[in-house]
Parts: C-alpha cells; structure tokens; sequence
C-alpha cells in the first residue's frame, strides 16, 4: 500500500505540481533577488544613523530614504517640482527631436551618397572626437542661460550616435534588394524609404538608446554649469544649503526619467522589429 | 522578322575600382518570341545573370541594341519582372505587401492593389499566409512569393535568375511543374537563368548556351518536346540526346 502511493507520488503528483511552481521560481528568482539587493540596501541606510552617531558636522552632509521620500513627496504635493521639472523636460525633449529630425535624413543622405560623405566626414569625426563639454563656453556666451542653450548642449550631444548609427545601417543595406525595388521603378527616395531606413531600423534605434543617455548627460551638465532654472540648478542650490535630501530628490527624478525613456524605447524596438526572427519567438 | 526581344552586339565590361576591367558581354545577340520560354545555360561568370539585368534596366550596356517590342530599353518598365535567385523578399514586409510591392510603386490604391493580389496569392497555395513574414517561410513559399510579386504587374516578360537554385531538389521539381502551370495560364515571355541542363529542357522552348566571359550566344538547342510535359518525359531517350548534346556543347566552355 505504502508502496504503490510511493510510486503514484513519483510519478504524478510532486512532478506536475512542482514544474510550474519551478518555472514561476525561475522567472522571478531575478527580480526578487534584484529588489531584495535595493530593500535590503535602503534598510540598512535608514537604520545607520540610528545604530551609529552621526556628529553634527557628519549630520549635516546625511540624509536618510525616509528624509528623501518625504522630500519628493512634498516637492509634488507642493507643486514646486513641476516648473524645474518642465524647464528640464522641455530641453531634454526639444534638444533630442532636433537631434533625431537633422540627424536621421543627414545619416541616410551621407550614407547614400558617396560625394556628401567625402565632403561630411572630416567634420563629423572632427567634431565627435572633441568631448561635448568644450564647446560650453560658446554655446552660453552665444545662447545665454536660457532654454536654447541647454537645447544645443541636448543637441550636440544626441546628434551623433543617431547620425552615425543610421549612416552605419544605410551603409549595410542589401544591394538585391535596392535592385529588387528598382526593377519595380522606385525611385531614390523609394529606394530609402522602402528598403534603406527598415533595413537600418535596428542601429537607428541602438543609436536612439545611446542619444537619450547623452542627452539626459547634456541637461545635467548644461544645468549645473549655466543655466537660470532646471532640476539641475534645483539639485547645486539645494547642495549649496545643504539640503542632501532635495539633492537625492533631484537625482532620483532624473533617474526615473532615463528608465522611462529607456522603457519607451524598448517598446518602439518591439513594434518596429516585429518581423525579424528572434522576436517572433517558437523556435 | 525581327525577334519579340532583340539584342544586337550587346557589349558590357565592368570598371570595378582598384581592379582591372571585366569583360561581361561582348557581341552578345539574341531574338526571342513572343510567348517563348527560352533558357540560358552557360559556365559561372559568364554574364548571364547580367544580361538579365541588362534586360531589366539595372545595368546600361556599353554598346549594341537592345529592344522589347522595338522599343529600346532605358530604365525598369513595367513590362518587364524578375524573380530573384535569393528570392529577393522585403523582410520587414507580409507576404501580402511584397506581392503588392510593384502595384504599390505603381501608385495603385489600396483596394486595387487587394484585387490584384489575392487571386495570385490563391494561385500560388498560399491563402491563409498574407500576414506571414517571409522568415516564417520555407523556401518553396518564398520562392513562390517571389514568382507572384513579379506577376502581379502583369509584365509581358518575365525574367528569372536561377529562381530555384536556392531550393532542395524535391521542392525544385515541384516549383518546376508550377511553373510550367503557370506559364502555361499566362502566357509570358519567359527568360530562364539555369546551370542545370535537365531544368533547361524540361522547361523551355529552346535552350542557349553561353561561351566563357565575355559572354556570347554559342549555340541554341531547340527543344521539340510535346506539351503539356510530365515527369516521366525526363527518362525518354529524346530526352537523354539532348541532355547529352547540350552538356557537349557547355563542356568546353567550363575550366575548372
């Protein structure tokens, strides 16, 4: 008796009942492992001061994530978050479409014309070698401390992994197929439209990744080094009087901003690649 | 009585940069009828595929004329389609969209251009997979979108580079059968880029053999074989003569 409900336990029960409870395991062993690191992190912060004393003059430079959540909390409830927040966004966002409006027709016109490339390239390497911060003083000297100025540093920075990954895509287009709609009459903008840019649609939006990183780096440094309103200017005030709290606030803003575009992106990859075979997922 | 399609010393070498010029055609001439299916065999590199393109308008001879219907050829036109040898499918398009690619550069609305492709897309087995994408086809399917697509601007003549040298040899007798069916409901000019002999005769009308680069007709083989043709037609001795004749005849024009 003991015997054959052995056996049956072998052979059904615990095997079928544990493989899904197994699968779910291994889905959330990741996120439960990667939130357990940041809970346990932040525990052990916000009970720091409460096992150790902090001296005053240490006090002064601390903060704690109940202090900072507090703070966040306020700056939305208040609404004094908004107009840094906006001055931000604003130059974030326009400095990043200029980028990809110039910088996605100049990388598919360079990369099909041999003659606008030998006349581009010198000026492109030339100036994506430099680092973008030597180009600060000018920029303010020429544009002020207002919103343009902070729209050229975004621009600067994000132009060029757009043009330079949508130039390197154009480049790998599949000649067959340029053949393939010419033989049906397409012209040269067909011919970009119908095969180039889709062809180059997985570096164009590689290239996108790289720009947001950079021009999130442009608002940070064009606001920390001269502008008149932004977080960045919030986050040197509020470090210039001590207030580490609003500091952390700041910096946790742009953070969440950067993972919510990264996220954005990653949804118009999907939609954008959907024909190619390792999405469709099977085999 | 001049041909359907005329060339007359057709002339073609590459300038590829940082190498030495390429002959590819040299007095090239060719006449072919209407209706006709004609096939071209001859050794690697010998400017067949070429001069199809020549004939498609992607490349401009050197020198010599060549007409369609008496009329010159300066550019694609729609009289004209070809079938691809890597089957030449917009990845990032359905099945659908890449039978309806020549309507849609035509300029033909959206409703026009469903009316056009669906009876093809019955024609050719695949109803059911207009929203497929081409890397979820075998290679017999795609081939067929292929053939579709190049139909579906009703072209007089249609041109094919080794359609079938991408497939396994089961899936290329079948495509063989289906395209003789085809031609057969259809009745297009049809230019066939071959190396395999028994696909030449077994298609075609008369079958040409290429000399070495730079490429020139050597000689033509008709093929006076009944139609409708079968399978089996493949083991008769008339068959058999005429495979032996023409691989003669290419044999001398292969180095190895």
């Amino acid at each position: 008796m003991t015997e054959t409900r052995a056996i049956e336990t072998d052979i059904g029960g615990p095997l079928e009942s544990a493989a899904p409870a197994d699968g779910l395991w291994h889905r959330l062993e990741s996120t439960i492992f990667g939130a357990g690191g940041i809970v346990v992190l932040l525990a052990v912060w916000e009970a720091l001061p409460r096992i150790v004393t902090l001296s005053a003059g240490t006090k002064l430079f601390f903060t704690t994530p109940s202090q900072i959540a507090e703070t966040l909390w306020q700056m939305f409830a208040t609404g004094s978050i908004w107009v840094p927040l906006s001055v931000s966004a604003s130059g974030f966002a326009l400095g990043l479409g200029l980028a990809v409006v110039a910088g996605l027709p100049l990388g598919v016109l360079i990369g099909r014309s041999p003659t606008l490339n030998a006349m581009l390239d010198p000026f492109i390497t030339a100036f994506n070698a430099t680092p973008r911060l030597v180009f600060l003083p000018l920029i303010m000297l020429w544009f002020g401390l207002g919103l343009w100025a902070k729209v050229i540093v975004v621009f600067i920075g994000a132009l060029f992994p757009i043009l330079i990954n949508t130039y390197e895509g154009v480049r790998n287009a599949d000649k067959t197929l340029i053949n393939v709609v010419r033989s049906f009459g397409a012209n040269e903008w067909d011919v970009a439209r119908l095969v180039v840019v889709p062809n180059a649609m997985p570096y164009i939006v590689a290239g996108l990744r790289l720009a947001i990183g950079r021009a999130v780096l442009g608002v940070v440094v064009a606001e920390f080094f001269g502008s008149e309103s932004g977080l960045g200017v919030m986050m040197v005030q509020a470090a210039g009087q001590y207030h580490v709290d609003k500091v952390f606030a700041g910096l946790i803003v742009f953070a969440g901003l950067s993972l919510i575009m990264t996220a954005a992106v990653q949804v118009l990859e999907n939609r954008l690649t959907l024909w190619r075979p390792q999405r469709a997922g099977g085999e | 009585m001049p041909g359907y399609i005329q060339g007359r010393n057709v002339n073609l070498t590459f300038r590829p940069p940082n190498r030495g010029p390429v002959r590819a055609l040299s007095n090239f001439d060719i006449d072919i009828n209407e209706g006709e299916f004609l096939s071209i065999v001859g050794p690697s590199g010998c400017g067949k595929s070429t001069f199809l393109n020549v004939l498609l308008g992607l490349v401009k001879p050197d020198s010599g004329d060549l007409q369609i219907q008496g009329k010159p050829i300066v550019g694609p036109g729609t009289d004209r389609a070809m079938v691809f040898q890597e089957f030449g499918l917009l990845p990032w398009r359905s099945v659908q969209d890449n039978v309806e690619l020549g309507l849609e550069l035509k300029g033909m609305a959206r409703d026009a251009r469903r009316k056009v492709s669906q009876p093809l897309i019955e024609m050719i087995g695949l109803a059911g997979f207009e929203g497929h994408f081409p890397h979820e086809l075998s290679g017999g399917m795609k081939q067929r979108v292929g053939l579709a697509r190049a139909l579906a601007t009703d072209p007089h003549v249609l041109l094919m580079d080794e359609p079938f040298a991408a497939l396994d040899a089961q899936t290329r007798d079948l495509m063989q059968v289906e395209l003789l069916r085809v031609w057969q409901e259809a009745r297009k000019t049809v230019l066939f880029v071959t190396h395999q002999i028994d696909e030449a005769i077994y298609l075609s009308d008369r079958v040409m053999v290429m000399t070495k680069r730079p490429g020139r007709a050597k000689t033509i083989f008709p093929i006076n074989l009944p139609r409708p043709r079968d399978y089996e037609m493949r083991t008769t001795p008339e068959f058999n003569e005429l495979k032996l004749e023409i691989w003669n005849s290419l044999k001398d024009e292969i180095t190895v």
